[in-house]
């Protein structure tokens, strides 16, 4: 790639980088807040995990007299910052390590669900955008819209049923399913079936096809016609490209709330099921570490949908 | 006089005759199934909330735990305790209604106030507005749900105060969006110039003649999502709690007996969740294909 | 003139359905005319009279709406000769019902298929098009270079890029883009719409088609890049001579570069016949419409010799429910009596008056 293309995108990467630092700090503020407006006093409980010595000394102080709530901000911030997220209060281990422990099954699980639900709606988008409202696609977004309102708990139930009569293989939990002939498809269900329930897939499908319709109807796609040149080759940039990355980074968040659910069905032990028995056990600091690395990941999107924006559209770095 | 571009978008507005007489009935059957979910809906509600039901949705039969539908006095069979199925939705509807109207409210109230700020002064508004729809962007609702769960207690009231207060900026660029177009139109201006008091210019001609739709659309995609919300969470297990009933927690009660091949009892409350999050969907993309005149479908 | 023309368009028809109006819009309501080797056709006409849909009809470029085209275009050159609007008749249904179309319904995908077959060697390689808003005609997403390139590989012998490169700058060059090589590898956005519509006609002439058709090839530029695009049309006709049916509202282009004029109102064509003749003020055995577009022209003659600028009255023609008479006959102020109840209620035909020159309006007939 030329220089001249790699401006634009370091110069995007640098902005979006230094919104995502402001937008995490927006969230760590939101999240502290909410734990600080709780009855019950959350913060002791966070304070134990930090290792220095001053730290202690600190809460002690702070046990007799209550110190204001930005201290006990910036005193959280500062911890985090160096990567002190505080200590489960269940199990006693590293919040930080516990999580990304955990994050990494859930980014797969997010990035999977992502891929299959794309692959429904990407292809009934395009079709019904070249075809029009027709005795196939219509019944085609029918059914996106059936799906996008099935509950995916009970969804999840159907799959499981139906995978323990037809392959005989039970849910346990992932990975533990290893001996048995078809443990490899046992993992890819929860992936199927947080792509297809997660709701968004109709939604998914509407904003596509509006996108590619709008491509369609501009002059230079009738310039391409005309030149007997190939439409989709005109087309794909404006009308798929940048509209599913964009589909991607607003998504994310909502497959993120599904996995909570999903992992809870399938037992896959995610950063969803971690936070579902954090919040049963009332286990703070867990979900607090859990909120912010999901904002990293929905972050890392948008991040990678305006990198993928200014390197195809030649007009963004001059916005 | 029509110049040759606006002709070339009239033949993409019109299209094959079939096709858009079929569609314009579609879109009319989208709203007609709303209106019977939302007719349903309402009037199940009230009958719950006089208690006017066809049994006791707490009375337990042993005798006949987990009948099929058509049984004799349950007409949509019995749960695992041999509660009656029909008594327990029609009382499910009540946890989230009120709750559901109450998120809706928090997010057309504030959404509105603050699109409206933001469309008619813009500037640094704007970029407030821009940070903190991005703010509650980068939160997974149900992880920030969760959050708030955990530090306070489970009450769907507080679940349904994070699900409008999330849905706030959503409603508010749209108004914003709606007042950009007004404003490029000089509709505005025309108002201004005529002397209208502001008041009557956001409330009469921008809100009243202009946003009603938009509002009303919203809402119903705001029902759609109270109700995947709080079905969601009884189903975690931090909405409505057993034995009050919720479509939620029927469906979590009912899906031990699920792997055992008795479906009824998960899958009678999950049909009710779809039937009824379908209705709202279809009922706000066919108000939204008629009245605001975009084709989505 | 017995040299077949390389384009003969005959009875065209296009219309759209109108859902909202329930009824059909004619825009195109049987054209015939024919477009000479090596001639430069213009077709005027004010805005909605269906110049541009005829252009479209002949490129296949109606083709996702409702459009129910009908009529023959033959295209003939050395090497091609085909109905481009082969077959396309079996793809629309019409239910009818007391003489008039109540619906049309059309198999869209056997419709466009059956284009792209049709039009398959012809759109781009025999056939060229520039449009009007050249910004936003071009691929905003491409280099310019690149979609010259793209034309001259597909549609020329040169296929390798470093030619098609070559022949690309040579093209640039040739409709005077300054800095060709710098222009090659800048976007849409980097250029004027002036330098646009340039390298929209160095795409077309790239892939040395036998007809272009340019469709208001000024419109949306400014006034004074209008006159250098002109030129700039006037030079290239000089010198490659390419057979081009130019699409203008402005008389004033159409009079700079055609050899053959067809005046076109309301779907049909009132007027045909050689430039001088149709073009000059003092030829006087005109079609009304044609003298009210030439008198509305603001010339100093016409200014002087009436002392203000002559409008033509009333409103464009209501395409749904043409009149039975002639089109223009509501606007008309040339009506005598002795035709009056012609021209209310027959149509005229497009009839000779004079060896090549032919006028659709009772005033000529006997």
């Amino acid at each position: 790639m030329k220089l001249s293309a790699i401006r634009p995108i370091a110069l995007v990467l640098s902005r979006e980088l230094m919104l995502t630092a402001l937008l995490l700090l927006g969230v760590s503020f939101v999240v502290f807040i909410i734990l600080y407006l709780s009855p019950g006093d959350p913060f002791s409980v966070l304070l134990e995990g930090q290792s220095s010595a001053e730290a202690r000394a600190g809460i002690r102080e702070a046990l007799g007299v209550p110190r204001s709530w930005y201290a006990q901000y910036l005193s959280w911030l500062t911890g985090m910052l160096q990567g002190n997220f505080g200590t489960s209060i269940r199990t006693g281990l590293p919040v930080l390590t516990e999580v990304l422990r955990v994050g990494l099954n859930t980014l797969i699980l997010t990035i999977g669900s992502m891929l299959v639900t794309l692959l429904i709606a990407v292809p009934i988008a395009l079709y019904s955008a070249v075809r029009g409202t027709n005795k196939i696609s219509w019944p085609l977004t029918m059914f996106a819209y059936v799906i996008s309102a099935l509950p995916v708990f009970w969804f999840g139930y159907i799959v499981l049923y139906v995978f323990m009569h037809k392959f005989g293989i039970f849910p346990l939990a992932f990975g533990s399913s290893s001996g048995q002939k078809y443990a490899w498809l046992y993992a890819l269900l929860p992936i199927f079936v947080l792509g297809v329930g997660n709701g968004t897939i109709s939604e998914v499908i509407r904003s596509l096809r509006a996108e590619m319709g709008r491509v369609m109807a501009e002059d230079y796609i009738r310039t391409a016609k005309a030149k007997g040149a190939a439409v989709w080759k005109h087309s794909f940039k404006e009308g798929l490209l940048i509209p599913v990355t964009e589909i991607i980074a607003a998504k994310i968040p909502f497959i993120l709330g599904g996995a909570v659910i999903v992992e809870q069905v399938f037992n896959w032990p995610g950063m969803g099921r971690m936070a579902w028995q954090a919040a049963q056990d009332r286990d703070y600091p867990v979900i607090m570490g859990i909120a912010i690395l999901s904002a990293v990941f929905v972050r890392m999107g948008s991040l990678f949908q305006s990198v993928v924006y200014v390197a195809v559209n030649p007009r963004a770095s001059k916005e | 006089m029509k110049s040759y571009t606006q002709i070339s978008g009239e033949i993409g507005e019109f299209s094959d005759l079939p096709f858009w007489k079929k569609a314009d009935l579609v879109d009319l059957a989208y709203v007609g199934y709303g209106l019977l979910i939302v007719t349903l809906v309402v009037a199940s509600y009230i009958l719950g909330s006089f208690n006017l039901l066809p049994r006791d949705p707490q009375d337990l039969d042993l005798e006949l735990m987990m009948a099929p539908p058509g049984t004799a006095g349950h007409a949509l069979g019995t749960d695992f305790m041999g509660r009656d199925m029909l008594s327990r939705l029609i009382v499910g509807i009540q946890a989230y209604f009120l709750p559901g109207l109450l998120a809706i409210g928090i997010a057309l109230l504030f959404g509105t106030v603050l699109g409206v700020v933001t469309g008619y002064r813009g500037g640094k508004f704007d970029t407030a507005i821009t940070y903190f729809t991005n703010l509650v962007d980068s939160f997974p609702r149900l992880v920030l749900i969760l959050l708030v769960v955990a530090a306070f207690k489970p009450s769907i009231y507080y679940i349904m105060l994070v699900v409008g207060l999330t849905n706030v900026p959503v409603v508010a660029s749209l108004i914003k969006g709606k007042i950009l177009f007004l404003k490029q139109k000089n509709f505005i201006e025309a108002d201004t110039a005529l002397g209208l008091p502001t008041r009557t210019i956001i409330l009469k001609h921008i809100l009243w003649h202009n946003c009603r739709t938009l509002l009303i659309i919203q809402a119903t995609l705001g029902m759609a999502e109270a109700i995947l919300m709080e079905t969601s969470l009884s189903y975690l297990g931090f909405g409505v709690q057993e034995p009050t009933p919720s479509w939620g927690n029927m469906v979590q009660a009912g899906a031990n007996y699920f792997m055992q091949g008795k479906f009824w009892p998960s899958t009678a409350p999950a049909l009710a969740i779809l039937f009824t999050i379908l209705g709202f969907h279809l009922l706000g993309d066919g108000l939204n294909n008629i009245l605001e005149g975009k084709r989505g479908a | 003139m017995t040299i077949a023309p390389l384009l003969k368009i005959e009875d065209l028809r296009t219309y759209f359905y109108s859902r909202s109006k329930q009824a059909f819009i004619r825009s195109v309501d049987g054209v015939t005319v024919d477009v000479a080797r090596g001639e430069t056709l213009g077709v005027v006409g004010e805005s909605g009279s269906g110049k541009s849909i005829t252009a479209l009809s002949v490129m296949g470029l109606i083709s996702g709406g409702p459009g129910v085209i009908s009529g023959k275009v033959g295209f003939k050159t050395d090497t091609v000769q085909k109905n481009l609007l082969h077959d396309l008749a079996s793809y629309v249904t019409l239910t009818k019902k007391d003489g008039r179309i109540m619906n049309a319904s059309k198999d869209l995908v056997g419709w466009e298929k059956n284009v792209e077959r049709t039009m398959k060697g012809v759109r781009g390689k025999e056939i060229a098009m520039i449009f009007q808003n050249p910004k936003s005609s071009l691929n905003p997403f491409i280099p310019v270079g690149k979609q010259i390139t793209e034309a001259i590989q597909l549609h020329t012998a040169i296929k390798s890029d470093q030619e098609a490169k070559d022949r690309a700058l040579y093209w640039l060059d040739r409709v005077k883009i300054d800095s060709p090589r710098l222009r090659f590898d800048n976007y849409p956005y980097g250029l004027s719409g002036g330098m646009c519509q340039r390298a929209m006609i160095a795409m077309a002439l790239a892939s040395e088609p036998s007809l272009l058709i340019a469709d208001e090839p000024t419109t949306g530029l400014d006034a004074t890049i209008q006159s250098k695009i002109v030129d700039l049309l006037a030079e290239l006709k000089s010198e490659f001579g390419i057979t081009t049916m130019l699409i203008s509202h402005d008389i004033s282009i159409i009079s700079r570069l055609s050899d053959s004029v067809a005046v076109m109102y309301g779907g049909t064509i009132v007027e045909y016949g050689p430039a001088r003749d149709i073009l000059a003020q003092e030829f006087k055995d005109k079609h009304p419409y044609a003298e009210a577009l030439l008198a509305s022209i603001p010339t100093t003659e016409n200014i002087k010799e009436k002392g203000y600028l002559q409008a033509i009255t009333g409103d464009v023609l209501d395409t749904i429910n043409t009149p039975p008479g002639c089109r223009f006959y509501g606007r008309c102020h040339c009506v005598t009596d002795a035709i009056r109840e012609k021209c209310a209620y027959k149509e005229p035909d497009l009839r000779e008056i004079a060896p090549g020159h032919k006028v659709r309006c009772w005033l000529y007939f006997d």
